[in-house]
C-alpha cells in the first residue's frame, strides 16, 4: 500500500514538473513571436505604408543599419510586452494573465495586424480600377476575346497530336510513379514505423524529404529537368513523376495510417511475422484507396502537363506558348477550347471510375 | 484433470505512456483445461490483462510464465512461437473484411507458413483441409467462399474462432467475444467456447460482462477493479454483495437469457 502511494506521489510530482517546464517553453515561444510581430508591424508600416503610399517612392531605400535598429527596438519592445503577460502571443501560447486586459490587447492587436497586412497587400499589388476600365484596356480585351471565340480550325491536327502527347505524358508519369510510391508510403506511415527508434528516424527523414519535394512546384521541376535532359515531353514527364511520387506517397501513407488496427492485432496474435502482418492486415484495407488516389493523380497530371508545357515540358502547353508568343489569338482560341474539353472529360471519367470502385 | 499450470502471472504492472496505471500488480495461476472468466467494469484492465498474456501489449513489469517459460524475456522469434500456441478472439471479430472466409481462417496458420509462400498464396493441401474442418466445427463450412464482411456478427465471430482454432491453441484468449452480439447469439457463441474447452481440453480465458453467462460457463472467476484482483473463486459464490463490490454500489444485475 505504502509503495503504491509513493509511486502515485512520484507521478504527481513528475506531472507538475512537466507542466512548469511546458509553461517556461511556452513563455519563450511567446516572446519570440512577440519580437517577430513587432518587427513585422514596424517594417510593414514604414516601408509599404509610409514610403510607398504616403511618400510615393519608386525605389525604397534599403540599409542593414536601419533594419538592425528596427530589429533591436523590436527585441526590447517584444520582450517587455511579453513580460507584461498581456500580449497577443501570451494568449496564443496560453501563458497570459487571466482577465480583461489580455483579451482586449489580443483582439486589438490581432485586428491591427490584419489591417496593416491587408493595406500593405493592396499597395504592393498596385490595385487600380482605372487600369481595369481604361479605354485602351477595354479595346484590347475586346480584340482578344473576339479572336478566342473564333478558333482557327486549320491547325486542328497539330493540336490533337499535342493533346494526345500530353495525355500520354501524364499517364506514363502516373504509371511509373506507382511502384516507388507504394514502397515509400509504407516507410512514411506513422503507425507502422513508430515502434522502434531506427524505423522512426527513417520515417522522419523520408517525411522531410517528401515535404521538400512536394513544396517545389512541378513547374520548377520542369525547368530543372528541361536543362538536365533537354526541352520536351521527357522533361515534363520526369517533373510530373517526381511530384506524383511525393504527393501520392503522402496520401497513400495517410490511408495506411487510417486503417483499422483490429485485423493487425488479430494477425499478429496468430504468431505471424511483421511482413505477413502488413500483407494480410494492411494491404487488403488500402488497395481501393490507393487505386482511387492514383486515378485522381492521372487526372491532376493531365492538367499539370498543360501548364508544364508552358516552360518547355512538351505537349499542348508548348504549342500554346508558341502561338501566344506570335499573338495569333485565333489559334490560341482553338487550343484553349481543346484543353478545356480534355480537362472536363478527364475530370468526368476519373470521378466515375472512383465512384465505381468504392 | 492434470494439475499442470499452463499460465502463471506474477505481479504484473502496466503503465501506459499517458500515465494510466491499468494493471497494478496482478497475480494469478491458470491450470490446463480451465475455463477462466475475467469480469470487471470497462476500464478495469481486463483487455490490457489479456493482451499482456500474448504480448500484444508490453507489460511494464512482472512476469508471465506460459508453460513454464517467462514470455516477458523472449526474443521476437521466441515470442512468435508462444503466440502460435495462444489463440485470440476479439470483441470486434477483427477479420480481414475484403477477403473470403476461407482466407481469413487460413490466416490463423500464418505463423507456420513461410513469408513468401503466404504472400503468393501457396499453401499445402493440408492447410485447406484443416481450415475446412475448423469451419465445419463452427458450422459455417458453406460460407467458405463468401466475403467476410457479408456475414452477420455471430457468423463473423464464428469465423474468428475458426481462425484461432487453426493455431491448434493450448490457450484461447477471448476479449469480450459476445459484447457486440445479441443475447441469443451470445449464448450460442459461448457454447462453442464451451465445446472447445471440453472436447479439445483447450484452456480458455475469457472477458465477460454478463453474470448469467459467467455462472453458466466459467469454472473459475477473477474480478478486476481499477487494475487489481478483488475476487477470485467459483462463479457460484458471487452474490449480491460481491457484485456490488465489483461493479459499484449503483449496479443492479440484469438478466440475459
Amino acid at each position: 500500500m505504502t509503495k503504491r502511494q509513493r509511486d502515485e506521489q512520484k507521478i504527481k510530482r513528475m506531472l507538475a514538473e512537466n507542466k512548469r517546464n511546458e509553461r517556461r517553453v511556452n513563455f519563450i515561444k511567446a516572446a519570440l513571436l512577440d519580437i517577430f510581430l513587432v518587427f513585422y508591424s514596424i517594417l510593414v508600416m514604414q516601408r509599404a505604408i509610409i514610403y510607398k503610399f504616403f511618400l510615393d517612392m519608386r525605389d525604397v531605400p534599403f540599409s542593414w543599419g536601419q533594419i538592425s535598429v528596427i530589429f533591436f527596438i523590436s527585441i526590447v519592445a517584444g520582450v517587455l510586452w511579453t513580460m507584461t503577460r498581456t500580449s497577443l502571443s501570451c494568449t496564443l501560447f496560453d501563458v497570459a494573465k487571466e482577465g480583461k486586459a489580455s483579451k482586449y490587447t489580443a483582439e486589438v492587436f490581432g485586428w491591427f495586424l490584419f489591417d496593416i497586412t491587408f493595406i500593405a497587400g493592396w499597395i504592393v499589388t498596385k490595385i487600380s480600377l482605372i487600369d481595369l476600365f481604361s479605354k485602351d484596356g477595354l479595346e484590347g480585351a475586346q480584340r482578344i476575346f473576339s479572336a478566342l471565340f473564333k478558333p482557327e480550325f486549320g491547325i486542328f491536327d497539330d493540336v490533337l497530336f499535342a493533346t494526345i502527347e500530353t495525355i500520354y505524358l501524364a499517364l506514363i508519369a502516373t504509371l511509373i510513379s506507382i511502384p516507388p510510391t507504394l514502397v515509400i508510403s509504407f516507410f512514411t506511415a506513422r503507425n507502422l514505423m513508430k515502434e522502434n527508434k531506427f524505423t522512426f528516424v527513417i520515417y522522419y527523414i523520408l517525411r522531410i524529404a517528401l515535404n521538400f519535394i512536394r513544396s517545389v512546384e512541378p513547374l520548377i521541376w520542369a525547368i530543372i529537368f528541361s536543362v538536365w535532359v533537354g526541352i520536351g515531353p521527357y522533361a515534363g514527364m520526369i517533373a510530373l513523376l517526381v511530384h506524383s511520387i511525393a504527393s501520392n506517397a503522402k496520401l497513400y501513407s495517410e490511408a495506411i495510417e487510417g486503417i483499422e488496427e483490429g485485423p493487425l492485432e488479430a494477425i499478429s496474435a496468430t504468431g505471424a511475422n511483421k511482413i505477413q502482418v502488413v500483407w494480410f492486415g494492411v494491404v487488403p484495407q488500402i488497395v481501393l484507396p490507393f487505386l482511387s488516389f492514383t486515378i485522381y493523380r492521372w487526372d491532376i497530371n493531365v492538367r499539370m502537363a498543360t501548364v508544364i508545357g508552358l516552360v518547355g515540358g512538351g505537349g499542348i502547353g508548348t504549342l500554346l506558348m508558341q502561338y501566344q508568343g506570335l499573338a495569333r489569338w485565333n489559334e490560341v482560341g482553338l487550343i484553349v477550347l481543346v484543353i478545356a474539353f480534355v480537362v472536363w472529360v478527364m475530370d468526368y471519367i476519373s470521378a466515375k471510375i472512383r465512384e465505381a470502385i468504392y | 484433470m492434470g494439475k499442470i499450470n499452463i499460465l502463471k502471472v506474477t505481479d504484473l504492472h502496466k503503465m501506459y505512456p499517458n500515465g494510466t496505471h491499468a494493471l497494478k500488480g496482478v497475480s494469478f495461476e491458470v491450470e490446463a483445461g480451465e475455463f477462466l472468466v475475467v469480469i470487471g467494469l470497462s476500464g478495469s484492465g481486463k483487455s490490457t490483462l489479456l493482451r499482456c498474456i500474448n504480448r500484444l501489449i508490453e507489460p511494464t513489469s512482472g512476469t508471465i510464465q506460459f508453460l513454464g517459460r517467462d514470455t516477458t524475456e523472449l526474443s521476437t522469434n521466441g515470442l512468435r512461437e508462444v503466440k502460435k500456441q495462444i489463440g485470440m478472439v476479439f470483441q470486434q471479430f477483427n477479420l480481414i473484411k475484403r477477403k473470403s472466409v476461407l482466407a481469413n481462417v487460413i490466416a490463423g496458420r500464418l505463423g507456420s507458413i513461410g513469408t513468401w509462400d503466404s504472400i503468393i498464396g501457396k499453401y499445402p493441401q493440408s492447410v485447406y483441409d484443416d481450415a475446412m474442418e475448423c469451419l465445419s466445427l463452427m458450422g459455417i463450412e458453406e460460407k467458405a467462399g463468401v466475403r467476410a464482411d457479408s456475414l452477420s456478427g455471430g457468423q463473423q465471430q464464428r469465423v474468428a474462432i475458426a481462425r484461432s482454432l487453426m493455431q491448434k491453441p493450448k490457450l484461447l484468449l477471448a476479449d469480450e467475444p459476445v459484447a457486440s452480439l445479441d443475447p441469443a447469439t451470445s449464448n450460442s457463441i459461448m457454447q462453442y467456447f464451451e465445446r472447445i474447452n471440453k472436447e479439445f481440453g483447450t484452456t480458455v480465458i475469457c472477458n465477460l460482462h454478463f453474470l448469467s453467462l459467467v455462472r453458466r460457463y466459467a469454472t473459475r472467476v477473477i474480478a478486476l477493479k481499477a487494475g487489481e484482483i478483488v475476487y477470485e473463486g467459483s462463479p457460484d459464490e458471487i452474490d449480491e454483495n460481491w457484485f456490488k463490490t465489483i461493479y459499484g454500489e449503483e449496479a443492479e444485475e440484469v438478466e440475459i437469457r
